[in-house]
């Protein structure tokens, strides 16, 4: 039972993050119909200036959780930028474009690959620990930090849904992604929308690097292996689908964890692999995919 | 079958082979062996580009024919040839299997599990100690007679495969390829078994993909899962979009400038991911149809005027 407790924690906890990932993934698919690899670059970009700006802030005598919530700020407007660049010289020309703008993408990480090594270094960067001590829910222990990052994950996929729900901008991401055609015959402007849906997702990416770079060590590579995994949500939840996205992260997560409580991480990627191909033959679409 | 064009590709694979005789610096003979595998790596994913999709899963393929022609040749002692076609039909084998699964799915779908076939494929070798574990598999040498021809050898072979999918192109199993990229539908009223030819064009396209994977490894003795990173399709891919993918000639122009100047640069101590992802973003970016499209279009509009 106490096992059993632990392995949904770290599943929620690694969950997370892979949910705030893949959120950014299918919202960018479902709205311009892009696949955007270099996505992993906006997650480790912020990730990155998380690590460099809380050591030099905490050097100023500043409080941790204070440096902290400045480098979240940082990090998030350099990711916008970025991600302002990438859209306006790049993925505005290639909407609807699925092969044009996943070759634009795949340039796109190879010159950030070596822009990233360039500027910040091979070397992995620690983030001195932001809230200390531990929780224990139902017996279980928990950092304080992954509980934190594991709230704050949370609270921003409810807040994206209620957005996506009930809001006028959140209505139109969805008639857009159903069908852009029929969404601009109604007045939805096409353009704006498809640029606010890619700098929605790139503040996504923002966040979730900039949750995960405390609790875990910061590399310029830190972005293929969410990638890879954010990706294998996607497919299995149904490209586009905010709900898919969700169900897909906890999915993978879930089999990551015990796979490796049980087996070896080695496992459990070739298990996660293995999903990917049932779900696959079951649904072409994945689980909740239609368009 | 319409115009096969025999008397160019004869000039120039003669011209091609006549360089690999001339190159005796192994710098040279290692850049040009790199060329030759690239080229063939290259055609093998426009090859499934005919019928409308990308084949991330070429770097897994390529992985699995250089491992199996390097176990048959290191582990089971085989011949250097039978090694090389058994990496191929190893590397079609898998890809018949894979490829009856995969190919129901379409686009994105397609794409993105090819690439994680072959992050799968890649942690696979790795952990595998007969193959070699992460340092890779070592002693991959060609008979003792052939080492001062390897060039010629591998370019003599890639020219061939290459050669053989442009007949395949332009046969009518080809126009079947291309019915299938344009409407899918359509080629089903008329009979067809949709997912049979794209099964077969998958196996083809990865039986040589095999055989490219099976050079890399007697070309250079030494393999690794890290040479088989989904990297080697994205450099596939730029070799195709920088030289145009409308036509065969694309992907070898494109090879042949984006591998040369690579090594230059790389020579001159600049980053190459820097430079191959500047390439690929001003190709697609001012090159909608690459080096050979420009050519092309410069042509007509000469041609144009000259009519006048």
């Amino acid at each position: 039972m106490h096992t059993a407790i632990q392995l949904i924690l770290t599943s929620l906890q690694i969950g997370a993050v892979y949910i705030l990932f893949s959120l950014g993934l299918t919202l960018i698919f479902g709205v311009m119909r892009i696949v955007n690899f270099a996505h992993g670059h906006l997650f480790a970009i912020s990730a990155l200036v998380v690590a460099y700006t809380v050591p030099l802030l905490a050097g100023w005598n500043l409080p941790a959780l204070p440096a902290y919530l400045l480098g979240v700020v940082a990090a998030v407007a350099v990711t916008l930028v970025l991600g302002f660049l990438m859209y306006v010289f790049g993925f505005r020309y290639f909407q609807r474009d699925m092969v044009g703008s996943f070759i634009l993408s795949i340039g796109l990480v190879l010159l950030l690959d070596g822009v990233f090594l360039k500027v910040f270094g091979g070397a992995v960067r620690p983030v001195p620990e932001i809230l200390p001590g531990t929780v224990t829910i139902l017996g279980a222990p928990v950092t304080a930090q992954r509980l934190a990052l594991c709230v704050a994950a949370v609270i921003i996929t409810a807040l994206l849904y209620w957005a996506m729900t009930r809001t006028k901008l959140g209505k139109a991401l969805r008639a857009v992604s159903i069908d852009h055609e029929a969404a601009m015959l109604q007045g939805v402007p096409y353009g704006r929308i498809a640029f606010a849906g890619f700098m929605i997702a790139s503040a996504l990416a923002a966040l979730a690097g900039a949750l995960i770079a405390p609790v875990t060590i910061v590399s310029p590579a830190i972005g293929a292996d969410y990638l890879i995994k954010g990706f294998i949500a996607v497919i299995v939840g149904g490209l586009g689908s905010v709900p898919g996205a969700i169900l897909g992260g906890l999915f993978v997560a879930a089999i990551e964890t015990v796979g490796g409580f049980y087996f070896d991480a080695t496992s459990a990627t070739i298990a996660i692999f293995l999903l990917v191909i049932v779900v696959l033959l079951v649904r072409p679409k994945g689980l909740l995919g239609h368009g | 079958m319409d115009n096969l064009r025999l008397p160019y590709w004869a000039l120039c694979t003669a011209l091609a082979l006549a360089v690999t005789f001339v190159v005796r610096d192994p710098y040279l003979a290692s850049i040009v062996n790199l060329i030759s595998i690239a080229a063939l790596v290259a055609v093998s994913l426009r090859f499934v580009m005919l019928i409308g999709e990308l084949n991330f899963a070429t770097a897994a393929f390529m992985g699995l024919g250089a491992y199996a022609a390097g176990a048959a040749t290191t582990i089971l002692h085989w011949p250097f040839a039978l090694a090389l076609v058994f990496g191929g039909v190893v590397a079609a084998a898998i890809s018949i299997v894979f490829g009856y699964i995969t190919l129901r799915t379409r686009g994105p779908y397609f794409l993105l599990i090819g690439f994680a076939f072959t992050e799968a494929v890649r942690i696979l070798y790795s952990k595998s100690m007969a193959l070699g574990g992460t340092s890779g598999m070592v002693g991959i040498f060609p008979p003792v007679g052939f080492d001062a021809w390897m060039p010629s050898l591998i370019m003599a072979v890639a020219a061939v495969l290459i050669f053989a999918l442009y007949v395949l192109e332009r046969s009518d199993f080809g126009k079947i390829l291309t019915a299938i990229r344009d409407n899918e539908n359509v080629a089903r009223t008329v009979g067809l078994n949709i997912l049979l030819c794209k099964v077969a064009c998958f196996a083809i396209a990865s039986f040589a993909a095999g055989i490219a994977g099976g050079l890399h490894a007697f070309a250079n003795n030494v393999i690794s899962p890290g040479d088989f990173s989904f990297l080697v399709a994205a450099f596939a891919l730029a070799y195709v979009k920088v030289g145009g993918e409308d036509n065969i000639v694309g992907p070898l122009v494109g090879t042949i400038l984006l591998v040369t100047l690579g090594s230059f640069a790389l020579g001159l101590g600049g980053q190459e991911h820097i430079f191959y992802g500047a390439a690929i973003i001003l190709a697609v970016l001012l090159l909608p149809d690459g080096i050979t499209g420009l050519a092309r279009r410069g042509y007509q509009r000469l041609a144009a005027r000259k009519g006048h």
